[in-house]
């Protein structure tokens, strides 16, 4: 394999697209997205109704058509990124941020530590998508309540995925070697343990993200998190559900297919770190 | 040693190339070897330097993404057999052949008891051979690699074996079908000292017993000079010396097989320590 | 030649005889545990969350004596100690309190909406599970060569694609545009009723009542519900399956029976074998995930199962059957992790009887 690393800045990154070209058009998708929805002008006002233009097909007017209140699908879909990714991203900055201390404090080998993995296998036997609705339901659809969702479902993630590989790691030589040579815990778990889970922890951020998309979608698709008029992927896909069986596959057919392109460019982007991060240890 | 004896396995120009993403590697280049009757030929050289993967390669067991060309490879009773299809190889594996490998856990198969094992390759290579028969053959060759009360053995499985127990069940797997020729691959490895001898005694004992011939696999030049008739130096893919123990022992030819013969410690010499 | 024997008798013999039990026993001990954890949660949950659902109940216009009417029709006015002895009181004698909307006892809702999802899952998870398991193997057999390849693209694709939406894009397909799957209007259609009730699996209880035409159209409805979730979970399986194949057709002990002259058959089922422990946790997972985990799939195809019934539940803050619903979820995945437990450490003599 040639070495990216080693690379002067501008092969390096001819190296990365060659060799992930999937996560590089998907990265570069997100960020057309996201730069679109933010400050593109939208051909039309994403949150106008317009009776006399209800149900038109994708055409030259209307490139992804409309819905059934006639707004315009493809303004929708774009301004839903606006919504449905800034949730998504402060979703999976929580459980990060709740994950990483979490996940640290369960690699210790106390019986503390064998407890809390207990209590998470327990928790986990719960159906997460039924509390996470639960929760957002019951406090009475408040938006925060979808990133402490989207919190709830991967938080227990990151804190088996840092045990299970810290638990590892500690047993290496190099481990041992810089306890054996009297450094502290906190060095230890600083200077040695951390930087060698980095790879593993933005792997699971990159599809912390695709599950929140999910996540967020499902619960819009409920009619629970973001409501109407605010577009969102998840709404629209509620709104054209019951047009799929009539043939008007557009409402809900376009959202969808952002929601797909999404999860698959973070699921590309988690691949193209996995395989990065291997390649390091090896 | 007759040095007219029959030759058993007779290697031209071997090579093996194995596609990798980085491109076309060849780890072995133009190889030739001859094993005759009743000989045990030891294969010495670094790591790396392509003597696991001649044997493989002869057994045209390497994986897809390799290819195995040779002038000819001649296996006495079968023929030239480098154009063999993978279903004719498998007339050839383990009944002409047999192939005993490094880490002895590795080679059985986790699952399944030693019994199954030695019925999977009986019912393989013999058509009606039925359990209670495949059990008692079994029984039989655990006998013949010194285990004593291989009924219990055979029950079990092989996580319950120690490294040395393991190996002997592999060793009689591997001639439970008489193969005239025995690759093999570094058997020792991974095995205690005490333990590593004995397999050595055990595995010899048994090609020196059935007028069988072997090939040796190792790095190490005492066991060389112990077990083997003649030896073959391997470096980076290809042959640099071959001949008879005490020809390439005594007066290597080859600047690669004297610097392997000086960095053997000698009983009596002086140790350079610096200060 | 001297040949030191070996001590068959010093093997570690399998603790056959117990072993199995033991095994059985622990596990059902922590079963008893974890279910009582459960059933603890399941109360927290809906009694100390936040929020107040009284007054969601009663509606923004409600004013303070209707929302205290209903916290006292509710029992929410009670210290929650007495309202924790109250409810585990009645879990024991198999009370799961009553809907608040249906005013029929959890219990029997749940007893009837079960069947129908349990076949939906079972039938889904089969699916999921062969064609996975072909993919990934087929995949790992052929790695980076085009089956591996084309695996891996459609791989990618359903692992990526919200099943509630796959699932409403083959109504379109397979309903709107071909024609050939029925309306998605759940376990039958509108102008069937159901056969008598004897195992509340409807295409068991058809043939049954003898009627082959209902059991056909049963087996209809199931064809597009089935398909959604067998493709998005097939894709979790076939990357597992790719994963633990692959590993295991590269093992010595697979190039060992390749260098016995195994054939080619033969050699596969060493790999498999080696790899099915795995496959079989996998399989065990994935059931427990889409217990509840299906619930939206259920919704866009109006299938009248728990998952539907306990979405309707928790939209209109239908308190016990949202607490039931996350008590039978949550048993039924500890039942299977228990089940899955004894399972592998049957197949597996690696496994220790601890």
């Amino acid at each position: 394999m040639p070495d990216v690393f080693a690379a002067p800045k501008g092969r390096q990154f001819r190296l990365l697209v060659k060799e992930h070209p999937g996560a590089t058009m998907g990265v570069s998708f997100i960020a057309l997205l996201l730069l679109a929805s933010l400050v593109a002008p939208l051909p039309y006002d994403p949150t106008a109704t317009d009776g006399s233009s209800s149900l038109l097909a994708p055409g030259a007017q209307h490139w992804f058509g409309t819905d059934g209140a006639g707004a315009d699908v493809f303004s929708r879909v774009i301004a839903a990124a606006r919504i449905d990714l800034s949730l998504a991203l402060a979703g999976t900055l929580l459980s990060l941020g709740l994950g990483l201390p979490l996940g640290l404090m369960a690699s210790g080998k106390g019986k503390g530590s064998e407890w809390l993995v207990r209590a998470l296998d327990a928790f986990q036997a719960f159906p997460l998508l039924i509390l996470a609705l639960a929760l957002v339901s019951l406090s009475g659809n408040k938006l925060y309540m979808v990133v402490v969702a989207i919190a709830l479902i991967n938080v227990p993630r990151y804190i088996r995925l840092m045990r299970s590989e810290i638990l590892s790691l500690r047993e290496s030589r190099f481990i041992e070697a810089a306890i054996a040579m009297g450094a502290s815990t906190s060095r230890v778990t600083f200077k040695h343990l951390l930087p060698n889970v980095w790879g593993i922890v933005l792997v699971q951020t990159s599809l912390t993200i695709a599950n929140a998309i999910v996540v967020i979608a499902s619960l819009s698709f409920l009619g629970v998190g973001v409501s109407a008029p605010t577009p969102s992927w998840g709404g629209m896909i509620r709104d054209g559900a019951g047009n799929m069986a009539s043939g008007e596959w557009w409402i809900a057919g376009f959202a969808g297919l952002a929601v797909l392109l999404c999860v698959l460019a973070f699921n590309q982007l988690a691949d193209a770190i996995g395989d990065r991060t291997a390649r390091t240890y090896r | 040693m007759n040095s007219v004896a029959e030759t058993i396995l007779d290697v031209r120009n071997l090579a093996v190339s194995i596609a990798t993403p980085d491109g076309v590697v060849n780890p072995v280049k133009g190889v030739d070897l001859t094993v005759r009757k009743g000989e045990i030929v030891g294969v010495v050289g670094e790591s790396g330097c392509g003597k696991s993967t001649t044997i493989k390669g002869v057994l045209k067991l390497l994986g897809p993404n390799s290819t195995v060309t040779a002038d000819k490879i001649e296996l006495a009773g079968h023929g030239d057999i480098s154009g063999f299809k993978p279903r004719q190889m498998n007339t050839i594996r383990g009944r002409a052949v047999g192939f005993v490998a490094q880490n002895p856990f590795g080679s059985l198969n986790p699952i399944y008891t030693i019994e199954r094992q030695f019925y999977e390759l009986q019912k393989a290579h013999r058509t009606g051979v039925s359990k209670r028969e495949s059990r008692e053959i079994a029984r039989d060759m655990l006998n013949g690699v010194g285990i004593v009360g291989p009924e219990r053995v055979l029950n079990g499985y092989a996580h319950q074996l120690s490294g040395g127990m393991a190996q002997r069940v592999v060793i009689a797997l591997a001639t439970t079908l008489s193969p005239k020729l025995l690759f093999a691959d570094e058997p020792t490895t991974g095995l205690d000292a005490t333990v590593q001898a004995q397999i050595l005694d055990l595995i010899t004992g048994l090609v020196a017993d059935e007028g069988r011939s072997m090939l040796l696999v190792t790095h190490d030049l005492g066991v060389i000079a112990q077990y083997c008739q003649r030896v073959v130096v391997m470096y980076g893919g290809e042959v640099v010396e071959q001949g008879s123990v005490m020809d390439v022992m005594v007066s290597p030819q080859h600047s690669y097989t004297q610097q392997l013969i000086g960095s053997v410690p000698k009983s009596g010499e002086k140790l350079n320590v610096a200060r | 030649m001297t040949l030191a024997p070996v001590e068959g008798a010093k093997i570690r013999g399998p603790k056959r005889a117990s072993g199995p039990w033991r095994l059985v026993l622990g596990r059902l001990g922590f079963l008893v545990a974890a279910l009582f954890g459960v059933m603890t949660l399941s109360f927290l949950l809906v009694s100390v969350t936040p929020g107040d659902p009284a007054r969601l109940i009663a509606g923004p216009l409600a004013d303070e004596t209707q929302v205290t009417a209903i916290e006292a029709e509710l029992g929410l006015d009670r210290p929650l100690g007495e309202r924790y002895l109250d409810y585990m009181g009645g879990l024991v004698q198999g009370d799961l309190g009553d809907s608040y909307y249906s005013k029929q006892p959890v219990i029997d809702e749940i007893a009837s909406k079960l069947p129908a999802t349990l076949t939906l899952v079972l039938l889904s998870v089969a699916l999921a599970a062969v064609l996975g398991v072909v993919v990934g193997a087929v995949g790992a057999y052929f790695r980076t060569r085009w089956p591996d390849s084309v695996g891996r693209l459609f791989t990618g694709i359903f692992q990526a694609v919200p099943d509630f939406f796959l699932g409403l894009m083959l109504i379109y397909v397979f309903f709107f545009v071909l024609g050939i799957a029925p309306a998605p209007a759940g376990q039958l259609a509108f102008s069937e009723t159901a056969p008598a009730r004897v195992t509340g699996f409807i295409p068991i209880d058809s043939l049954v009542a003898g009627d082959t035409s209902l059991f056909v159209s049963s087996l209809k409805h199931l064809v597009l519900p089935v398909l959604t979730l067998g493709l998005v979970y097939a894709a979790y399986f076939a990357k597992t399956a790719r994963t633990t194949v692959g590993r295991a057709l590269n093992s010595q002990q697979v190039h060992f029976a390749r260098a016995m002259g195994l054939p080619e058959r033969t050699v596969l089922r060493y790999a498999f074998v080696e790899s099915r422990t795995t496959i079989v946790t996998y399989a065990g997972v994935i059931f427990a995930a889409l217990l509840g985990g299906e619930a939206i799939v259920e919704r866009v195809f109006a299938w009248d199962g728990i998952g539907t019934w306990a979405l309707t539940g928790i939209l209109r803050l239908d308190l016990p059957v949202v607490q039931g619903m996350v008590l039978v979820a949550g048993a039924l995945t500890l039942i299977t992790y228990t089940l899955l437990d004894i399972v592998v450490g049957l197949l597996d003599p690696r496994i220790k009887h601890a």
